[in-house]
């Protein structure tokens, strides 16, 4: 369970990010976050697992208080939770598998760290993930001889190796073509629903966001403006979250999207 | 002035900066014709042409097959070993002076030190540092190897810098989201992109340091230019013949091998 | 093969899946690296001792070079220019050449596989022989001197750039090239009006790099006699007179320097 409770985000540099929040998410939901560009989106997303540090109000997280956390726990705090981003972010030179087995370095004992010696058991979890994502026979592909779409799922793989609670995901779909985007939003709805794990999503594409998720945040310059069940989303809600002009682009781009 | 004008007022412009090119490179040119100085060249040169020649098309098969120190063969495998164990220690200690010298790692003001100090390394020509190595080590390949390790710092180290400063940093972010401690993420996000490509690189450098280290021997450092400048002083074309062979053969075969390998590690094919 | 020697091992995922896990390179690499030096020590004769007990004789060396003797400077001047012609002249000449070379090296331009074939192989053989050594043998034929320099750098510089070139030419987009010669252009002139000019800016780029280089090679050149400043540096080292090395090295330096930068300058407005 995530419960925000009046969380303020400053940055260093006087900017509100995120301004007075409140909500909860139950274990095993799957939420899109959608606002403008700038609205406060990743900041939102990075709070949680304190890849930002909030400046006010309390955040709770599985029962622990984020902002109390100090060096090692806060490691050990990420462990269960899982992260993706819009560029992938893998080791390119080096096999799918190794980059899946990164998941697992925390845990090893020193020597075998610096050798990178993993267990059997380790690479078995660690096939088992890729299986999941359906790339299983290019384990021992460099990751660089893969598309855009197969790195988002390494990406996944390595995330679901992991064994995370919960899994956040800032624009996983960004850079890929819808039809990808498409197959890789079902990877996640697959997880979310199998495994019950949450799954919270920054996302641009509005159709996509009501289409797959269940509950939708939306967010705009800092606040939340909407919060509820993807069937309450209609155009005056969007009107509210993008402002009247943009929201209809917002529409006619996802349409367009959907078509291809 | 309306863009047509202008356009062509700009082209002319241009014409005239590559006709002063021209010239200037032409002038040059000129000048450098009394490099050419034919007087040197009695009828001995034609002659000694025609016997290089006749060497060359009729190597001295023994002595390139003969595999007793004074064979070619070992000669080669000795400058192999110069080229080898230079480039090992090289790349070894270029390691440290990369990162002093790549300007997202230490403060700017070292790095500059460091490069300008690399640079320094690097305008020495191989056969000075030759002859300043025999003084230490007494002539033979060990002077070699010290020289090839001196010259590969000073190549590597650059070549590795240009590396790490291009650096993608994007997966450190995602490492950090894993939970991984600082050493973690050199262990695993940084070194695996710096192998592949470094490997690459010091194959390359062995690839340099085998042509740098035939002629080495020239100096008195080891390989197998000296026995080539032998066999020339006392006029014995069919064994320079024999020589020049192996040796061509030999950087031919590395070359070979060494691009099929760096193909390899930087595509991935 | 190597999957032969070394059988790839079996891994069966929990759902029954079987994955062929290959065996890593690594330790086979690392164990023929590891023979390979022990080998080179023990035939080089290296010793960590003889380092360690007579490094600073290197350094004795480096001390005396500094501070240089600038007394020598004036005498440096003429065979300064030498080396420069001989770079110059060599690096032109082997350009100019380079190019019907590199023609003859096409085989899209040249339909004669055998003439290609050679041709590609003498470039090889050219660029592999160390300009030393060709220097070395033009002091033979064409006595001692700027010329024999000349002739190493020269023959160098065709070997280089027309490798370069031959490259970019099989490379080029061939369309405008078959347009013109099924109008009826010869196939020199198809080249000139279709090809030329694709690989024009690359060619003399590739060409004024290789000069940057040859300014390098040029200068070492005088010490097997073929002329230019190297000669004095053999002199220097030989009666151990460093403080006149250090003046040349330093010369050298700042020749190279400014070289490579007009160099460049012109390279980067090529391309
Ligand atoms: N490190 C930072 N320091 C200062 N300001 C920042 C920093 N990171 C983000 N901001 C600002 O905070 C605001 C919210 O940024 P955030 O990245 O959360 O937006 P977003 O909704 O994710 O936008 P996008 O859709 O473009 O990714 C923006 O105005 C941004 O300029
Ligand atoms: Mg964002």
């Amino acid at each position: 369970m995530i419960k925000f409770s009046n969380v303020e985000k400053k940055y260093p540099n006087g900017l509100l990010a995120l301004n007075d929040i409140n909500l909860t998410i139950e274990k095993g939901e799957y939420v899109a976050v959608i606002g403008l560009s700038g609205a406060g989106k990743s900041t939102f997303i990075r709070c949680i697992n304190r890849m930002h540090d909030i400046t006010d109000g309390t955040l709770i997280v599985n029962d622990v208080e984020v902002a109390g956390l100090k060096g090692k726990e806060v490691r050990q705090f990420r462990r269960n939770i899982g992260m993706i981003f819009q560029s992938f972010n893998l080791v390119t030179r080096t096999t799918v598998l190794k980059n899946v087995l990164v998941s697992f370095v925390p845990d090893l004992p020193f020597w075998r760290k610096i050798f990178g010696l993993f267990t059997k058991e380790q690479k078995m979890q660690a096939l088992s993930a890729l299986d999941q994502v359906g790339i299983l026979d290019k384990a021992y592909t460099r990751v660089d001889q893969l598309s855009g779409g197969q790195q988002q799922r390494v990406a996944l793989a390595r995330t679901l190796a992991q064994n995370p609670d919960i899994i956040l995901a800032d624009e996983p779909v960004a850079s890929l073509d819808p039809v990808t985007a498409g197959q890789v939003m079902d990877d996640f709805k697959k997880i979310n629903q199998e495994m019950n794990i949450t799954v919270i999503m920054n996302i641009h594409h509005v159709d996509l966001a009501l289409a797959y998720a269940d509950r939708i945040i939306g967010i705009r310059k800092g606040e939340v403006v909407f919060d509820g069940k993807s069937s309450m989303v209609n155009q005056s809600v969007l009107d509210h979250i993008y402002g009247r002009a943009q929201s209809i682009e917002v529409r006619k781009e996802g349409a367009k999207m959907n078509h291809v | 002035m309306n863009a047509i004008e202008k356009q062509l007022l700009s082209e002319k412009k241009n014409y005239q900066y590559i006709t002063w090119i021209f010239v200037i490179v032409f002038v040059l040119f000129i000048w450098s014709l009394s490099a050419i100085q034919l007087n040197n060249m009695g009828t001995s040169g034609l002659t000694i042409a025609k016997n290089i020649i006749t060497g060359i098309l009729h190597p001295d098969l023994d002595l390139l097959f003969n595999i007793t120190e004074k064979g070619v063969a070992y000669l080669l495998i000795e400058t192999m070993a110069i080229a080898f164990l230079g480039t090992i220690i090289g790349a070894i200690l270029a390691i440290p002076l990369a990162f002093l010298s790549a300007s997202n790692v230490v403060p700017k003001p070292l790095a500059f030190v460091t490069k300008i100090l690399l640079i320094g390394i690097r305008t020495i020509p191989a056969i000075i540092y030759g002859l300043m190595f025999i003084r230490v080590t007494g002539p033979g390949p060990f002077a070699g190897v010290l020289t090839m390790s001196l010259i590969s710092i000073g190549m590597l180290s650059k070549l590795y810098a240009d590396v790490i400063e291009d650096l993608d940093t994007s997966v450190l972010e995602s490492m950090t989201s894993i939970g991984c401690t600082m050493f973690e993420k050199i262990r695993y996000g940084i070194i695996p992109q710096l192998l592949a490509m470094f490997l690459s690189i010091v194959i390359y450098r062995f690839d340099m340091n085998l042509r740098d280290a035939s002629v080495l021997g020239l100096v008195g450092a080891g390989g197998i230019g000296a026995p080539l400048i032998f066999a020339m002083r006392s006029y014995r074309w069919e064994e320079v013949g024999s020589i020049l062979i192996g040796l061509v053969l030999l950087i031919l075969i590395v070359e070979f091998i060494s691009n099929k390998i760096r193909n390899k590690l930087v595509r991935g094919y | 093969m190597f999957d032969k020697i070394f059988v790839p091992k079996k891994i069966i995922l929990p759902n029954g899946k079987v994955v062929l896990e290959k065996r890593s390179y690594t330790p086979l690499i690392l164990l023929i690296l590891l023979i390979a030096t022990i080998f080179s020590v023990h035939i080089t004769g290296f010793s960590m001792e003889v380092i360690v007990k007579r490094i600073k004789e290197f350094f004795v060396i480096l001390d005396q070079m500094i501070p240089p003797n600038w007394e020598y400077t004036p005498k440096l001047w003429q065979p300064l220019m030498d080396t420069i012609k001989m770079s110059l002249l060599g690096s032109a000449l082997g350009a100019i050449v380079a190019l019907p070379v590199a023609i003859l090296a096409s085989s899209n331009i040249i339909k004669s596989s055998i003439v290609v074939s050679i041709v590609k192989l003498l470039l090889s053989i050219l660029r592999t022989l160390p300009t030393l050594v060709s220097a070395l043998i033009a002091t033979f034929i064409f006595g001692l001197g700027t010329m024999a320099g000349t002739v190493a750098i020269f023959l160098f510089t065709i070997a280089y750039v027309a490798k370069l070139l031959y490259e970019q030419i099989e490379n080029a987009n061939m369309d405008a090239y078959e347009a013109m010669e099924s109008i009826g252009l010869t196939r020199i002139q198809a080249f000139r009006y279709a090809i030329f000019p694709q690989v024009l800016p690359n060619y003399l780029s590739t060409s004024l790099f290789c000069f940057e280089g040859n300014v390098r090679y040029a200068s070492i050149l005088g010490y097997v006699g073929a002329g230019g400043i190297g000669l004095l540096l053999s002199e220097g080292i030989g009666w151990r007179n460093y403080a006149n090395v250090g003046i040349i090295l330093l010369m050298l330096a700042i020749t190279v320097f400014i070289i490579e930068n007009l160099s460049e300058h012109f390279r980067k407005k090529l391309v």
